[in-house]
């Protein structure tokens, strides 16, 4: 008996805590799709509305059975974003080893910096579309192509962050090593990389937004493999709007995911700074 | 350099690259040798390079001249032998308190068993007080207890030489104190050696044992190296009480506010402006507030400068005579207002720097100083230089210490020749230490000092306060005796000997001005203005009480014989004399403030310009005060003889081991320009 009011209480004021954080993006997401419901019932725009994921019956078998596998590529959506991210992480792991590495080096040693910094600047600014051509001229195959556009796409917010991390480790911390004459193994390690760790992780952060843009890219070019990319590039084949609405949504979704999963890892790793 | 130095710094320069071309000179010429165990600070205006030689001596930076020796080796690359602890802090964010401590730990000691390193580090977290905060993060400590980890982890590596730069300029003034007496006591523990970049003034002097003064830059060299005699432990609230405090203090200040005066000096054009068939008319002369001033604020307000064609000149007031020593010796002043023996004390090196021969060419003021007693020694029943004597032999456990306004001051000689001829040793019964008037007062008043020998209108202050007693005017001591001079360069005398005339008519014109007792009421008047003393006028006297008491001014309370008695102007009174230089001189060696100058007849013959003051003498029709003073002869009718400086010397009961040498004064040679 004494728990109840006790627990309601905590409850409402959990509430009145939140309140302000929660309220405003659910009204906002809610009118937003009222409004895009309603300009597609009354005619304004040929986009299907947001009910139709439900009402039309190949969108609404995908969202109620994502697992399900007939072979070939007609499988659910779950298996296609596993593809996707299987191929996305090889790509976002060979950019972070490369980016961190490439940006240390240029973060310390000014020449170098000066050597390739224009090269990073007119690279990074080239759209991952673009990249798709070049990608399968250099490799000739397509899941390495694929790959390659992933990679290409997402170092530089690695690269270039990272070199700025280094650039900006401050004075008294290469005074303090000076000072306790620290070999440069463990200025690396002791100084370098946990001060520079903010600036690499929000490169990072970047990254894997980017890294997941650039899927729908990489993959246009592999038809006849499974994956989010190809999903989306099939239904427009197939004139299926519901499902190339549905799969947006589920890429936006992945994406949201994938970011916060940074933010948090960012914060359980270099606390503090 | 011999076994008790730990760091040499010889003939330290360093130049800095511009970005835009050409260098800039931070440092040139540093010489200093740091004792094991010392404390030392560093400080100046901000730009004068003192973290520039601190990060020399860490090997942080290294010189374009000279070397930095820490025990005997020198300094190419910083080490945890000289640890640094920054005004920042720098310690690790991502590490807790204990890990920032053990990383240091860890490098400088990498075979420590794991037990000892937890023992040295637990050891250094309680050492600074933070033992609650081990496992904290820096961004979780308050600014005070980060600098006490950098301090810690300083220590913990057990460096020969700790460097602080600022370490606690970013601090509030809470922590600030509580920081410094920690750091005393952990350094008083340890024996450490230490040296510390400060602008703080009372910190310096808190913590240091020598206070190195640097000069402004560019090419800033050390200004000014102060002991800090203060015994330790010392304690923040008590080292105020400390009768040395307060005149490091005041040296610092001096010293700090002299770099900038030099600076505003330098900023503005200075050129040489002639008119009148005068060689310079521009003139900036000297003074510090005191009655005896009286003659400079006259000539200025009664328009005395301008009437014999100085239409420029601007009187510059100092708080100290050192003031008016540097401004001659960086030739910030063409003129000055100063004790008589200034001009021999400085011929003879006394200053501390090279000789710089000092012309006088007119005395402005005889008379007017006089030794006052703390109120509670006269409470005590001292009312004589016997009871004085035996109230010294009663209490001699207890420290003495006297003021006196300069070395080469009439009040330091008058007061040594009496208290010595009383049978008290001025150097071995009590002890003398030059103080700001100002601050004889205060000493006066809280006890620190037993009394002072200074000009008026301080003595006058003082017992109407009633916190002194004056016990022995100069009347009774020497009666006549030369106050202040007027004071040139000898190179600025030879260059500008026509404007030197002039000078010397305007001041003694002044001077009979000043003379008359119907003047007094308007020269008191003029004096109390804030450009002057900015005291009430009748704490302005310039004669005995009976005098006073016929002209408007002030009905007076103390007796009649402690009233001042000022001479400015009559038969013998301004003319300069040698046989009193040279008596100045005598007692300068007797007290080992200067070796007694074997060349002493070419000095007196170059100080005394007699023939500048006869010309404006009988310029202005002053045929009657030509002549010569009589015989010196003082209280104790021990006689002097002017023929035979150094049998005097040997003859008289106390004094110290005087020298003679050969004082090398150069060629006579007019200023260049």
């Amino acid at each position: 008996m004494a728990t109840t009011p006790n627990s309601s209480s905590t409850l409402s004021l959990w509430w009145k805590r939140n309140r302000q954080s929660i309220l405003p993006p659910l009204l906002g997401t809610l009118g937003f799709l009222l409004f895009w419901q309603l300009s597609s019932s009354l005619g304004l725009t040929k986009l299907t509305g947001p009910l139709s994921l439900w009402t039309d019956e190949r969108t609404r078998e995908l969202l109620l059975y994502p697992f399900y596998d007939r072979g070939g590529l007609d499988k659910g959506l779950f298996h296609h974003s596993m593809s996707s991210l299987g191929r996305v992480a090889i790509g976002y792991t060979l950019a972070a080893i490369v980016g961190i590495g490439v940006g240390i080096a240029v973060g310390l040693n000014k020449s170098l910096d000066r050597a390739f910094d224009p090269l990073f600047q007119f690279l990074r600014m080239v759209a991952p579309l673009a990249w798709v051509p070049i990608a399968l001229v250099l490799f000739q195959r397509n899941q390495p192509a694929a790959i390659f556009v992933i990679f290409i796409t997402s170092i530089w917010p690695i690269l270039i962050n990272t070199a700025e991390g280094v650039r900006q480790i401050p004075q008294d911390y290469r005074n303090v090593a000076l000072v306790l004459q620290m070999s440069s193994g463990r200025f690396f390690s002791k100084v370098l990389i946990p001060s520079a760790l903010p600036y690499i992780f929000t490169g990072l952060r970047i990254s894997i937004g980017l890294a997941w843009l650039a899927i729908i890219a990489a993959e246009i070019v592999m038809p006849g493999t499974p994956g989010i990319g190809f999903f989306i590039w099939d239904a427009n084949q197939n004139g299926y709007v519901s499902e190339i609405v549905l799969g947006v949504i589920w890429i936006g979704a992945i994406g949201l995911i994938l970011d916060r999963f940074m933010a948090w890892l960012q914060k359980r790793i270099s606390p503090g700074q | 350099m011999t076994a008790t130095t730990l760091v040499d710094v010889q003939q330290l320069e360093k130049n800095f690259p511009l970005s835009g071309g050409g260098n800039y000179l931070a440092l040139k010429g540093i010489d200093l040798e740091i004792r094991r165990g010392e404390f030392i600070s560093l400080i100046g205006h901000s730009g004068c390079g003192k973290s520039t030689l601190l990060n020399m001596i860490a090997g942080l930076d290294l010189p374009t001249g000279g070397t930095v020796l820490v025990d005997g080796e020198t300094v190419k690359r910083p080490g945890p032998d000289k640890m640094v602890v920054f005004q920042n802090y720098s310690l690790l964010p991502w590490l807790t308190v204990e890990q920032n401590i053990a990383l240091a730990i860890d490098e400088v000691f990498p075979g420590l068993a794991s037990d000892e390193r937890n023992t040295l580090i637990q050891e250094h977290i309680v050492m600074v007080g933070l033992g609650h905060a081990a496992h904290k993060l820096p961004h979780e400590l308050s600014g005070g207890m980060r600098q006490r980890v950098a301090i810690a982890r300083a220590l913990a590596i057990k460096p020969k030489l700790l460097l602080l730069d600022e370490p606690f300029g970013a601090l509030d003034a809470l922590s600030r104190g509580n920081l410094q007496e920690k750091l005393m006591q952990i350094c008083n523990e340890h024996q450490l050696t230490a040296v510390m970049v400060t602008h703080d003034v009372d910190e310096a002097v808190l913590l240091s044992d020598r206070i190195i003064c640097l000069t402004n830059g560019p090419g800033s060299r050390i200004g000014n190296i102060l002991e800090v005699d203060i015994p330790r432990p010392r304690q923040r609230m008590t080292v105020v009480h400390h009768p040395s405090y307060y005149s490091l203090r005041s040296e610092i200040i001096y010293f700090l506010n002299r770099q900038k005066r030099v600076k505003q000096w330098q900023a503005k054009p200075h050129k040489v402006l002639a008119a009148h068939g005068l060689e310079k008319v521009n003139l900036d002369l000297g003074f510090i507030p005191l009655t005896a001033c009286a003659p400079l604020a006259i000539a200025e307000a009664k328009g005395f400068f301008a009437k014999h064609g100085l239409d420029g000149v601007q009187l510059v007031r100092e708080t100290s005579w050192r003031g008016v020593t540097d401004g001659f010796v960086d030739q910030t002043l063409d003129a000055a207002l100063m004790p008589s023996g200034m001009p021999t004390w400085m011929a003879a090196g006394g200053h501390g720097g090279d000789p710089l021969p000092i012309v006088t060419a007119l005395t402005i003021s005889r008379n007017g100083n006089e030794v006052t007693l703390a109120k509670r020694l006269s409470d005590a029943g001292v009312h004589s230089v016997e009871d004085y004597r035996n109230w010294l032999q009663s209490h001699n456990r207890e420290p003495h210490t006297l003021g006196i306004v300069h070395p080469a001051s009439m009040h330091n000689l008058l007061l040594r020749y009496w208290l010595a001829a009383s049978g008290i040793d001025p150097d071995k019964d009590v002890h003398l230490q030059a103080l700001p008037p100002a601050q004889m007062l205060a000493d006066l008043k809280d006890g620190s000092i037993d009394g002072f020998c200074c000009g008026e209108p301080w003595n006058l202050r003082a017992s109407r306060d009633r916190h002194g007693v004056p016990i022995a005017g100069d009347l009774e001591i020497w009666n006549g005796h030369p106050g202040k001079v007027l004071g040139v360069r000898e190179d600025w005398a030879l260059a500008y000997p026509n404007t030197h005339i002039a000078l010397t008519k305007a001041l003694l014109e002044a001077c009979q001005f000043c003379s008359d007792p119907n003047n007094w009421p308007e020269m008191a008047d003029l004096l109390s203005d804030r450009r002057y003393l900015g005291i009430k006028p009748d704490l302005i006297h310039f004669s005995t009480g009976s005098k006073v008491a016929e002209g408007s001014h002030g009905p007076t309370t103390s007796s009649e014989q402690g009233e001042p008695h000022h001479l400015f102007f009559g038969a013998g009174v301004n003319r300069p004399s040698r046989s009193e230089h040279l008596w100045i001189l005598t007692q300068l060696a007797r007290w080992a403030e200067i070796p007694f100058p074997r060349n002493y007849v070419e000095i007196l013959e170059r100080i005394c310009n007699v023939s500048v003051y006869s010309t404006a003498a009988r310029e202005l029709g002053f045929e009657d005060v030509t002549y010569q003073r009589s015989a010196i002869e003082l209280f104790d009718g021990h006689p002097f003889d002017g023929n035979d400086p150094i049998g005097y010397l040997n003859s008289v009961s106390v004094h110290r081991d005087f020298s003679v040498a050969e004082i090398p004064l150069g060629v006579p040679r007019p200023l260049a320009g």
